[in-house]
Order: C-alpha cells, then sequence, then structure tokens
C-alpha cells in the first residue's frame, strides 16, 4: 500500500523538482511574441587570495652599540578572504632559517622580528622563523592598498644592545627576511 | 421557414430581432480595425540558445574573465530590427552575483553578430536598441544556427573587490521589435 502511494506521487514529485531545478539552475529561451525574454544564470567563484607589498629595507647604520635599536615600517597585507584573515609567517637566511645577519668572516648575528595586524605600531607579537602567526586580519580594501587604507599592517625589527655589542664597528652586515602571508 | 413568416407578418417581431442582423456587420468592422495577423507577426521577435555561464574558480585576480556565447535572436519583420534590454538580480537590477559573503559585479556586452568576444556594454534596465539579425527562424533551426553573442566580463577590480567564496546570479534578457 505505501509502495502504491509512492508510486502514485512520484511523477508529481519529479516534475515539482525539475521544475524548480530548471528555474533556479539553468537557462531559459524565451518564447515567439511581441517581446521575448529569456534568462541565463551566471555562477563564479573567487579563490581566496592576499598579497603583502609596501615593504622597505630595514637598514641599521653606524648606531650607538650601548642603546638597543628596532626599525618599524607600515605595510600593506591584503586578504580577499572573510574579515580579511590571514596569517604570517616570516624566515631569516641564517642557519635553519634564523633571524641573522652576516658578515664575511665574522659571526652572525641575531635580530627579532615583530608583526602587528594594524599600522604604526612600533611593537608587536614576535614572530619565530618558520612558525605562522595566525589569526591576524587586515582592513585593506585593496591588494597594493591603491585605495582604501595605505596600510594595514606594521613590520618591527629589533637589534638588542647586547647583540649591537658583538658586532664588528665598520663591519657591513646584512640578511634576508623573507615573509609569507596566507588566507585564512 | 415559419418563423420567418410570423415574423414579416409581425413588425414588431420583426424589430425585436435587430441585434442578430447587425451583429455580421458589427463583426465585419471589429476584424476591419483589427492589424491584420501578418502585421501583428511581422512584430514578432524571439531569444534562444541561451546557455549558463560557469566561470568556475578565478584563481588569477589580476586578469578580467570573460565568458561568450552564441545567441539565437530572430524578428520576423521584414526589415529584422530588435532592441535589448538586460536586468541583473542585484539589487535594482543591478549586475551582480550573489554569494561569498558579498556581491560580484559583473559587466554585460551584446554584440549583433555572432561569435564575438566582445561587444557593446548594455547598462542595468537599458534598451540597446538599432540591433538587427541575420536569423530567418524563430529557433535558428535553418539559416545561421545564432545570430548574436552575449559576452559576460569579470573585471578584475571587480575579483579584487570581492571576498573570496562561491557567487551566482541570474541575468534576464528582453528582446522587442523594432
Amino acid at each position: 500500500m505505501y509502495v502504491n502511494r509512492l508510486a502514485r506521487h512520484l511523477p508529481a514529485a519529479l516534475l515539482i523538482a525539475t521544475t524548480f531545478a530548471g528555474t533556479a539552475q539553468a537557462a531559459t529561451d524565451g518564447s515567439l511574441g511581441a517581446t521575448s525574454t529569456g534568462s541565463v544564470v551566471i555562477n563564479a567563484s573567487v579563490a581566496g587570495r592576499v598579497q603583502i607589498s609596501k615593504l622597505s629595507d630595514v637598514t641599521f647604520s653606524a648606531v650607538d652599540p650601548g642603546t638597543a635599536q628596532q626599525r618599524a615600517q607600515s605595510v600593506c597585507v591584503w586578504s580577499n578572504t572573510a574579515g580579511g584573515k590571514y596569517n604570517i609567517t616570516a624566515r631569516g637566511d641564517g642557519t635553519a632559517n634564523a633571524f641573522t645577519l652576516g658578515a664575511t668572516g665574522l659571526t652572525a648575528v641575531p635580530y627579532s622580528v615583530e608583526w602587528a595586524q594594524t599600522t604604526g605600531q612600533t611593537a608587536g607579537t614576535a614572530l619565530t622563523t618558520g612558525t605562522a602567526l595566525t589569526g591576524q586580519a587586515s582592513l585593506a580594501t585593496s591588494p597594493t592598498c591603491a585605495s582604501g587604507p595605505a596600510t594595514s599592517a606594521s613590520l618591527i625589527v629589533k637589534m638588542a644592545a647586547a647583540t649591537l655589542q658583538t658586532m664588528q664597528a665598520g663591519a657591513a652586515y646584512s640578511g634576508t627576511l623573507t615573509l609569507v602571508v596566507a588566507p585564512e | 421557414m415559419a418563423s420567418l413568416g410570423r415574423e414579416l407578418r409581425n413588425p414588431a417581431a420583426r424589430g425585436s430581432h435587430w441585434l442578430p442582423r447587425i451583429l455580421p456587420l458589427l463583426f465585419g468592422l471589429w476584424l476591419a480595425l483589427l492589424p491584420s495577423p501578418a502585421a501583428a507577426q511581422e512584430k514578432f521577435v524571439k531569444i534562444g540558445n541561451l546557455t549558463d555561464y560557469n566561470f568556475g574558480m578565478v584563481t588569477n585576480l589580476t586578469a578580467d574573465r570573460s565568458l561568450a556565447s552564441n545567441i539565437c535572436v530572430y524578428s520576423a519583420k521584414a526589415t529584422p530590427g530588435y532592441a535589448i534590454r538586460a536586468i541583473g538580480s542585484g539589487a535594482g537590477g543591478a549586475f551582480t552575483l550573489a554569494g561569498g559573503g558579498g556581491t560580484l559585479a559583473y559587466e554585460v556586452q551584446w554584440a549583433q553578430i555572432s561569435g564575438r568576444t566582445s561587444g557593446t556594454t548594455l547598462q542595468p534596465n537599458v534598451t540597446l536598441g538599432g540591433l538587427m539579425t541575420s536569423a530567418i527562424q524563430a529557433n535558428c533551426n535553418s539559416g545561421p544556427p545564432s545570430s548574436a553573442s552575449l559576452i559576460i566580463m569579470l573585471r578584475a577590480a571587480a575579483l579584487q573587490a570581492a571576498p573570496s567564496g562561491a557567487f551566482s546570479g541570474t541575468l534576464t534578457l528582453i528582446v522587442s521589435s523594432e
């Protein structure tokens, strides 16, 4: 009996399902008349993307080794995910990607890196090489901050006085810090 | 026959049936005032061969993306002119897709010949007139298989302004005779 009832209602159910599927998901042609109206469905997906820009080189030049030094810069990080969420990973070019500066024939010296998710900051969350700092959010509205906020985050590089005191005067220390941003 | 004889003998009965007698005349007058079937059909148009536009996952947000398809637009007029109007499913008929926690704007272009990848940009609910079709059959079953191009474009700026996620919308096209 139940099977009979199901069989009786199945065509109607299928008709309803087909009708709604057709109107919601498929193009419809117009009919011949004084006017003719048709429609198409447009579907697109936008991938999660981020961009970091407005980075500047960091220079510690002829600094007083008795005083800790820091250089902060405002950078642009853009993310198109909900809430502008992203994470950031930093790597130095020292041994095992350590945050160090090297000079020919001299011992490498360490520096530290901090990140703030807002612009204009001189302190932030300390980064560990190769470890993502998650849960960051950007207010940038264009990939390179060409419109909207001019910058959206802060990068702070620090050198401790103790480190400066180990460095040889007049020697040129150098290193590269790589920042990787990913959408969240 | 008996009834006719009764009416002829009875003027009162004859007068009460004046309406049926002038009905054919009224009907003829009504027909004369109507546009001829040929003239009415001449204004007939049809848009067909429409297909959905699926962009899939757009990963490069720095380049414009477009999809074009060939459409059949038929006009029964001796000079087969037509006009087209497009309405999106966004607010106020805007050409926007919804989803992903926001909207994704798109552009609509129309070309009066098939096989085109660019055309005249349409504005929402604004008629583009002065178009001609080469279709000779309402469904393009004979003659040219299509007669126009509909191009949907996602501009890089719009892709970058949209949040990530899936978007969908409906574009309605209204063709009228010209």
